[in-house]
């Protein structure tokens, strides 16, 4: 077996290796989550350690799943950004050791058009992405020559506002999985919906939640409202890209696009707009290897040349600083 | 509603569909709210209202202002209906694909001045949202601006900003070849409220599109 790409990702809390064929075949996902103490954050430099730790390992049950040695990959390629300093730096030198190791090139992508390419793998050929996680909420697609951002959150990521509530509320992280399992409707209380343009803000109804909280409205009903609410300003603005671009596909990514009413969401406005709705797999919407590793192939197949720049982290790379070579 | 035979779809935007009409036999539109069947009955009862009541309440402002608006005919908050003058002319979206498309730029950015300055946020200005009609100046010619669905009354600079980033952010993904971001924003800052108001994108794009990551 010839041509296997090994994937290495590590932007925030997920440390994982991934392996697929040039062919699309998934040979292996192997992932490690760092899990904070319970009522407290993710730090940056604990997420690394983390990381650095479970790595090496994780590369080598890939390669075992597989049924590969290094030498037979055909290349290497890490998350470069965008996420958390100390934890892209750690994937970054599993990467760079693996493949300097083994004379194999080296790549490397951006976290978040990994996400929308993995979709293409589910049968997508252009679609809008919506991209839900803790950190990143964002609504991306193809045009020009780049991958652009048509929306995104003005303040906090969904993701993070559902674990800042869960952590308020006692629940232990992440918080959004919880709160799935406890919301009960189908009363809805009334919750800041904050839609402007193309972009979505969720700071002003963690506040409101929180004050409800406070003021003893039981968690099922909350939970339920923040997420018939948060999900809906989600849907509304990917329904607005996809007006705005006409494209007929969406994609679902992130954490946040594991939620069961989210999908529902989202297939319900896709059906009423003639839209065809991919939602990969659980184990493909989560921070995997996988998806760096396919990005990594369907960059450097489709004749991307690999620059210094390409061997660097970047906490801010945005979406759309790469122009897009390689479709 | 009096309503004369509904003519050809115009547009089927995310939020409205709206159709061509003879409004007493003057060229109209009609503009209808579809409900979204993935948001919660009671949360789309809600939207619905509030952006139809918003944006009849703006529309007026704004010709009260003298803004270059469409007439509004008529409002139903139960049909979830508006109707409202029809235009003359084409989306700037598409005016701004003609070659000499980037005259229209700093005409634009005067008239977000101008809304702004009227105590108005558009809350959705992208290039589909204005009309650009050639003709001679005054009477129907120039730049109109539509669809205050998403709007509100407010003298905030923060949302003022806000505005000036979705229409950046529109400009960038539909005509990056266009580079309009100097010329919207010098037309712009000519405004003498301006300056608060690009004080706070500036600061929103470090925040925001700028600083993906958060702990």
């Amino acid at each position: 077996m010839s041509g296997a790409v090994l994937g290495i990702e590590s932007t925030a809390h997920t440390a994982a290796a991934g392996i697929v064929s040039p062919d699309g075949e998934i040979l292996a996902d192997r992932k490690a989550i760092f899990t904070p103490e319970a009522g407290s954050g993710i730090h940056p430099r604990e997420a690394a350690n983390h990381h650095a730790v479970a790595l090496p390992g994780l590369v080598r049950e890939a390669l075992a799943d597989a049924g590969l040695r290094p030498s037979e990959l055909a290349l290497v390629v890490y998350a470069r950004g965008p996420g958390l300093g100390p934890c892209l730096r750690t994937g970054a030198t599993a990467a760079r050791a693996l493949a300097h190791a083994h004379g194999l090139p080296l790549l490397g992508v951006n976290h978040c058009v990994a996400h929308l390419e993995i979709g293409l793998l589910e049968g997508a050929s252009d679609p809008v992405l919506l991209y839900l996680s803790g950190g990143n909420t964002q609504v991306i697609g193809y045009a020009h020559g780049r991958y652009r951002v048509f929306g995104e959150t003005l303040d906090i990521g969904i993701g993070n506002m559902l674990d800042k509530f869960g952590r308020e509320a006692g629940l232990e992280f992440p918080g959004g999985p919880k709160l799935e399992a406890l919301a009960e409707g189908p009363e809805l209380e009334s919750l800041p919906y904050s839609v402007k343009g193309m972009d979505m803000a969720f700071s002003g109804l963690l506040t409101a939640a929180l004050r409800k909280l406070a003021d003893g409205m039981p968690l099922p009903r909350l939970a339920y409202a923040i997420q018939e609410t948060a999900f809906a300003m989600a849907c509304e603005v990917a329904e607005r890209a996809l007006a705005h671009t006409g494209k007929t596909e969406l994609v679902l990514g992130g954490g946040v696009a594991c939620n069961a009413r989210l999908r529902e969401m989202a297939a319900t406005m896709a059906d009423a707009r003639d839209v065809a709705c991919f939602a990969p797999s659980k184990a493909l919407c989560v921070d995997n290897g996988v998806m760096i590793a396919w990005l990594g192939h369907v960059m450097h197949s489709g004749g991307y040349e690999t620059g210094p720049a390409d061997d660097r982290v970047d906490q801010r790379f945005r979406t759309d600083m790469a122009e897009v070579t390689w479709r | 509603m009096a309503l004369a035979q509904p003519g050809p779809l115009e547009h089927r935007g995310a939020e409205a569909v709206v159709t061509a009409v003879e409004w007493h036999g003057r060229p109209a539109v009609v503009k209808h709210r579809n409900r979204r069947s993935y948001r919660h009955p009671d949360l789309e009862t809600r939207l619905v209202v509030e952006r139809l009541r918003a944006e009849a309440r703006l529309l007026e402002r704004a010709a009260e202002a003298g803004l270059p608006v469409p007439a509004l005919y008529a409002v139903d908050p139960a049909a979830a209906t508006l109707v409202m003058a029809r235009l003359p002319g084409e989306t700037l979206e598409r005016a701004l694909r003609a070659p000499d498309g980037a005259r229209w730029l700093p005409q634009l950015g005067e008239l977000l001045a101008r809304i702004h300055a009227a105590g108005i946020v558009h809350g959705d200005p992208t290039t589909s949202n204005f009309i650009a009609a050639d003709g001679e100046p005054g009477a129907n010619a120039g730049l109109a601006v539509i669809d205050f669905g998403l709007g509100a009354a407010s003298d905030d600079d923060e949302q003022r900003a806000t505005d000036l980033r979705v229409m950046l952010e529109s400009l960038e993904a539909h005509h990056p070849e266009l580079t309009a971001r100097e010329p919207l924003l010098a037309a712009y800052g000519a405004w003498d409220g301006a300056a608060g108001v690009l004080e706070r994108l500036a600061a929103l794009e470090q925040r925001g599109r700028y600083n993906l990551v958060r702990g």
